[in-house]
């Protein structure tokens, strides 16, 4: 969490957003002292739901940079993120996947790879990046939480993609889970020694395999019309003038100004 | 607080109660609809998406009800009103985040059109299944507001007034419809846009950097902000103190849960609303809401042809429910009769309010239509006659009444 953090930090300084129009819904609990020291506003959501509650916020204020940072992506969250993909909502998820449910006793989820486990799990994992890919996310990555650096820049250039970005990071589990679920080797020790950098490596070919090295980089960077891009010209072609586009400022609104305040 | 003019179609119309709780929305000055099509709560949003780009609001159809609600409620948190419509079983996919919406005290209204549960039950049937699960569906303690309109009329006016507690008391509010309120056509006459008073949400004004998300004024109701404006806040889910920390002791708990259930118990009176008819003299007194409030009226029109004293309580707010009246009331009649259209549960709530003092007969009513009251009559005159009080519901099934 901490690389991720300082990724973030990072991230946001270098693509120059303000860190006020910056939101994080997020399903995993952060230490409040470090949103504080990130600037941003913090929701915490039920597990996996980050980024409905995002798609909310997004709709709701189009000037927003929202950022739902998802534990439980596949499995509560999976549909959340298939739908946010297909309708290309203006969404960074990153995606913590550190192959267990750490809140809960080390039990394996869906992004575990065969040997994680007591007695290895039996079921195929997740490969993000190919889902996020397949389902039309126009930015899909992958770093470990040794690549502070790259992710930091895969941060900062996802921030300013128009649509769904997705970033997986690889984190480590806590030690103690590490004996539960037969992981011989420290994890960073096994990130250090088997991630393998491939940028614009097709995404079917990245998933995580027991025996083969782990591929991080950046996989996908496309460009497809967003859900807010598609709602203005669908809207715009049958109403004509009548409709104005959802997210920009209307006059009532710049006279009236910032209520809050 | 004005609404905005545009949302308002000010005039006398032909509406059903789908099409009238559209309209109530944007007169509410809702601008934020998320929904999942389900039947029979289908024309609310159709209506919605129609009108949506003229108002200047917006819409998203989402993947499913657990999504809608969370959108909603992140939509909430931008500054807009924002709401739902549902039915059952997308109202039992919503609990989750009804409870989350009560924890982080976020305004927003769900509209449920009730239909004929368990499961699957009769998606073009009218039911009142689920005035317990708006109130206890979502795990831990909470409160809410739940109004319950008998026609478009009352759907239209009770939109206004949900939003108003949304706002007034940061809750969601549940509005809950049936199946025949949502298709009955009926005139509904919208004032215009001044007449119309809003509640505003409490902003908080003081310095950016002291906000604290859940400190609560002299109501227990916390002012709120919109995001993106550099308040730079946190709040979670959890149990948390009042700068939106989570904390996990009891006695936090206590003191973050307890406010949520106090600020509406403690001003329930202010929110309780009930519409009475003939109890001044009333020996039976028929307790009703929603749809069967229609058929209620007509059978205590009909027994006080026949010149047995009837008296009608309609609640308009079913949740809180108007304890003190009704305990009131049972004190000097011989029985309170409930037609509902469900197997007995709000009866259960007169009778828990009536302390013994009074018998409390039940009609799982509906089984023939909301006009049909013979059921209602038969019970009355057996009330009447009743000498004594007896334990616990009296349920009156048609046949053997």
């Amino acid at each position: 969490m901490n690389s991720l953090i300082s990724a973030l930090h990072k991230g946001i300084d270098k693509s120059g957003i303000d860190r006020t129009k910056i939101s994080v819904p997020s399903d995993i609990p952060f230490v409040p002292g470090v949103i504080k020291e990130l600037g941003v506003d913090y929701f915490q959501t039920p597990r996996g739901r980050a980024i409905a509650f995002g798609t909310g916020l997004k709709l709701g204020n189009p000037g927003l940079k929202v950022i739902p940072v998802v534990g439980d992506l596949m499995t509560l969250g999976g549909n959340h993120f298939v739908h946010g993909g297909r309708r290309n909502m203006e969404l960074l998820v990153l995606c913590v996947n550190n192959f267990i449910y750490k809140k809960i006793g080390g039990k394996p989820t869906p992004s575990m790879p065969a040997a994680f486990s007591p007695y290895s799990t039996f079921e195929e994992p997740f490969n993000f990046p190919h889902l996020g890919n397949s389902c039309g996310a126009v930015y899909t990555a992958r770093w470990t939480a040794l690549h502070t650096e790259e992710l930091a820049q895969s941060i900062s250039e996802a921030l300013h993609k128009r649509g769904l970005s997705m970033i997986e990071v690889l984190a480590p589990g806590p030690d103690y889970y590490r004996d539960i679920n037969d992981i011989e080797s420290d994890i960073l020790q096994f990130y250090y020694e088997n991630a393998v950098v491939k940028n614009n490596e097709d995404p079917r070919n990245v998933a995580i395999t027991p025996d083969e090295k782990i591929m991080v980089g950046k996989f996908t960077d496309k460009e497809r019309p967003t859900f807010i891009d598609s709602y203005n010209v669908q809207h715009s072609k049958i109403l004509k003038d009548k409709f104005t586009p959802h997210g920009t400022v209307s006059q009532e609104q710049k006279a009236s100004g910032d209520k809050n305040v | 607080m004005k609404t905005d003019p545009k949302g308002v179609l000010t005039g006398s119309h032909e509406l059903s109660g789908n099409h009238a709780c559209a309209e109530g929305a944007f007169a509410a000055g809702c601008r934020f609809l998320g929904c999942y099509p389900i039947v029979p709560a289908l024309e609310i949003s159709q209506r919605f998406l129609e009108r949506a780009p003229a108002v200047g609001a917006t819409f998203i159809q989402m993947e499913d009800e657990v999504s809608v609600l969370a959108a909603v409620l992140g939509a909430s948190w931008t500054g807009k009103r924002s709401m739902t419509v549902t039915s059952g079983p997308g109202l039992s996919l919503m609990m989750e985040h009804l409870g989350l919406g009560v924890m982080l005290e976020t305004p927003c209204v769900i509209v449920d059109v009730q239909m004929v549960g368990p499961g699957l039950g009769i998606p073009t049937r009218p039911s009142q299944g689920d005035m317990m699960q708006s109130r206890w569906g979502s795990h831990g303690d909470y409160e809410i507001v739940a109004l319950a309109p008998s026609s478009p009329q009352e759907m239209f006016d009770f939109m206004i007034k949900a939003f108003n507690f949304s706002e007034r008391y940061r809750i969601p509010v549940a509005v809950m419809s049936d199946e025949y309120v949502a298709h009955l056509v009926e005139r509904v006459v919208i004032p215009p846009a001044d007449a119309i008073e809003l509640v505003p949400r409490r902003y908080y004004k003081g310095r950016k950097d002291n906000y604290l998300p859940f400190k609560r004024d002299k109501d227990f109701v916390p002012p709120m902000v919109d995001i993106g404006k550099g308040y730079r806040f946190h709040v979670t889910g959890l149990t948390h103190d009042n700068r939106g920390y989570p904390i996990m002791f009891e006695e936090c708990q206590e003191y973050n849960v307890h406010p949520l259930v106090r600020k509406i118990r403690h001003f329930a009176d202010e929110i309780v609303e009930v519409q009475e008819s003939n109890l001044d003299d009333a020996e039976v007194i028929l307790v009703s809401y929603g749809a069967t409030s229609r058929a209620a009226r007509k059978a205590m029109e009909e027994a006080r042809k026949s010149g047995i004293k009837v008296g009608s309580l309609k609640l308009v707010t079913v949740w809180p429910f108007p304890e003190k009246r009704v305990a009131e009331l049972a004190k000097r009649v011989k029985a309170f009769v409930v037609p509902e259209m469900n197997f007995g549960q709000i009866v259960l709530e007169v009778e828990r309010c009536s302390y013994g003092a009074a018998n409390v007969f039940f009609i799982p009513h509906g089984e023939k239509g909301v006009e049909y009251t013979e059921d209602i009559q038969a019970v009355i005159k057996r009330a009447v006659q009743e000498k004594n009080i007896k334990d616990g519901v009296i349920e009156c099934v048609s046949k053997g009444v």
